[in-house]
């Protein structure tokens, strides 16, 4: 029998504890989660939007988040530093989205097909990878929370698959599976067709 | 199992560079002379290259001075109030944080015979006691109690009609009121001053200084945050350590001046802190008795039976009864 994920884990004692202090309004407490989680945070918004001034956003909306409904986390299902994670990347893939959308209104109001998105690639990355990208960030998005716990620790927070396994209680075989899963799916999604939402205008 | 197959089992891994330094070096000799793995890989790098995008350029530590103040502006951390009014403070804090869990689901069973909507306007009906006495007005237009009704009948008259006056609101108009008047007495100079709470008042049929009233706010509150959490299926974390401690000493005085100086000694103990000799002095201890603080002060609350509260004990178990039906008998809430 395999463990069933997130929903095995032992609350960690320091979790525990932070979480309680949020939840009676402890002001440090939230200064101390940003402490330690803050960069995971951006990291991981930036990673998705490309954007330090995205990322800064989406990280407010988490830290926002976290301190004003605390019981949206619950440490008997899994870490903070992964429902921070997870948080964080869904909230970003929905940033880009809208963007995305809002630029498809916007070509198409001033019918200007020429006209270059402004929070477009930089000099390094071209338009396809670009769009690429997002289209891997909506699928990772949108794997199984336990394919997802892994590749979070393992890819954003630069965990090794043996220390994700430790983290989240589970065989190390399992997390091996899971992140080899994960990724297969996220390599064949690049084949599917495209989100209708994030078409660029014809 | 061959060199292919583990060399395959950890491309993923590989790509996404979650391989200890061991394993990473056994991949690459098994690309170099396997076609297929090699195109595994190199399919699985790419996707992993599209995800990363290009190198990030100065986006390190940020002040945490924005973030923060957008999560304050959502939620106002606890007040900063005198020691004796922190619990209290911390307690309110707690109980707007599980408040947008009730969305929807205000009508869910509680405690007695309260629904959630009820619970929260007891809670505003019994913080009123204390806020009248400080000044505030009521919110909920006054009962007719009658003078000299003793003070379980005028407490229990109150909660009724506040309640059924609330039952006639939107639930979010109650929680304004509560938390309205939870700012209001947060807000009195008795809250912030220990040396103006210090002066008895008569509330509950207890004579106490005011900040050990505010105490007992904070004790009632968490008990019944945590009800509403039961409820709901949440788990309410117990108040900081230092406010449970706070709960506890008080809660112990006041069972001690239940007990009475004459009933048999018994050395009660806290884990993790405080003891103490209840009952009388002048006779040798006749038992010993250890409880949890969170499941003394859910004994106290009436959450527990004498029965069923975790203990240990030893020595007489008259004795050991006698204290803890005492405990269970001041249906503090």
């Amino acid at each position: 029998m395999q463990p069933t994920g997130s929903s095995t884990s032992v609350p960690s004692a320091a979790d525990t504890e932070l979480h309680r202090r949020l939840v009676y309004g402890d002001e440090s407490a939230l200064t101390e989660a940003y402490r330690i989680y803050g960069g995971l945070v951006r990291g991981v918004a930036a990673r998705v939007t490309r954007s330090p001034l995205a990322a800064e956003d989406v990280a407010q909306e988490v830290f926002a988040q976290l301190w004003s409904r605390p019981y949206a986390f619950d440490a008997r299902r899994g870490s903070l530093r992964t429902w921070l994670s997870l948080l964080a990347h869904r909230r970003a893939v929905d940033w880009v989205r809208g963007e995305a959308r809002h630029r498809k209104h916007r070509h198409a109001d001033d019918s200007a097909l020429h006209a270059i998105p402004d929070a477009g690639p930089g000099p390094d990355e071209t338009v396809v990878d670009r769009e690429r990208a997002l289209l891997l960030h909506t699928a990772l998005a949108e794997l199984p929370q336990p394919q997802r716990e892994v590749v979070h620790l393992a890819y954003f927070a630069g965990r090794t698959y043996r220390q994700a396994a430790a983290e989240l209680g589970i065989p190390e075989g399992t997390a091996k599976t899971r992140l080899r899963t994960a990724l297969r799916t996220l390599a064949e999604s690049l084949a599917d067709p495209p989100d209708p939402a994030l078409e660029r205008s014809a | 199992m061959t060199d292919h197959d583990g060399v395959r089992d950890l491309l993923a891994a590989w790509a996404f560079g979650a391989l200890p330094p061991a394993e990473r070096r056994s991949v690459q000799p098994h690309l170099a002379e396997c076609e297929s793995c090699s195109a595994e890989a190199a399919r699985l790098r790419e996707t992993v290259r599209l995800l990363d995008g290009p190198p990030a350029n100065g986006t390190q530590a940020e002040p945490a001075v924005p973030v923060l103040t957008r999560a304050l502006r959502t939620r106002p951390a606890a007040p900063q109030v005198a020691p004796h009014a922190a619990p209290y403070a911390a307690a309110v804090s707690g109980l707007r944080a599980l408040l947008p869990e009730l969305e929807g689901k205000w009508g869910t069973p509680v405690v007695h015979d309260w629904d959630a909507h009820a619970t929260l306007a007891h809670l505003l009906a019994a913080d009123e006691h204390l806020a009248v006495r400080l000044g505030i007005g009521a919110r909920v237009p006054a009962s007719r109690i009658e003078e000299g009704a003793a003070w379980e009948d005028a407490w229990d008259r109150r909660t009724t009609d506040v309640i059924a006056h609330e039952h006639g609101r939107d639930p979010g108009a109650t929680v304004a009121d509560w938390s309205a008047q939870a700012t209001d007495l947060l807000a009195t100079p008795e809250a912030r001053d220990s040396e103006l709470a210090s002066c008895a008042t008569l509330l509950m049929g207890i004579r106490l200084p005011v900040s050990d009233h505010f105490v007992v706010r904070a004790f009632e509150t968490w008990i019944h945050t945590d009800d509403l959490g039961r409820a709901l299926g949440l788990r309410v974390p117990p108040p900081p350590e230092e406010h449970l401690g706070q709960l506890v000493r008080l809660a112990v005085r006041i069972l001690g001046l239940a007990l009475g100086p004459t009933a048999p000694p018994v050395l009660f103990a806290i884990t993790g802190g405080g003891e103490w000799v209840l009952g009388s002095e002048d006779e040798p201890v006749r038992a010993e008795l250890v409880l949890d603080p969170v499941d003394f002060c859910l004994l106290v609350g009436g959450r527990y039976t004498p029965d069923a509260v975790p203990r240990g004990a030893t020595g007489d178990e008259d004795a050991v009864r006698n204290v803890l039906e005492r405990a269970a008998a001041l249906a503090w809430l």
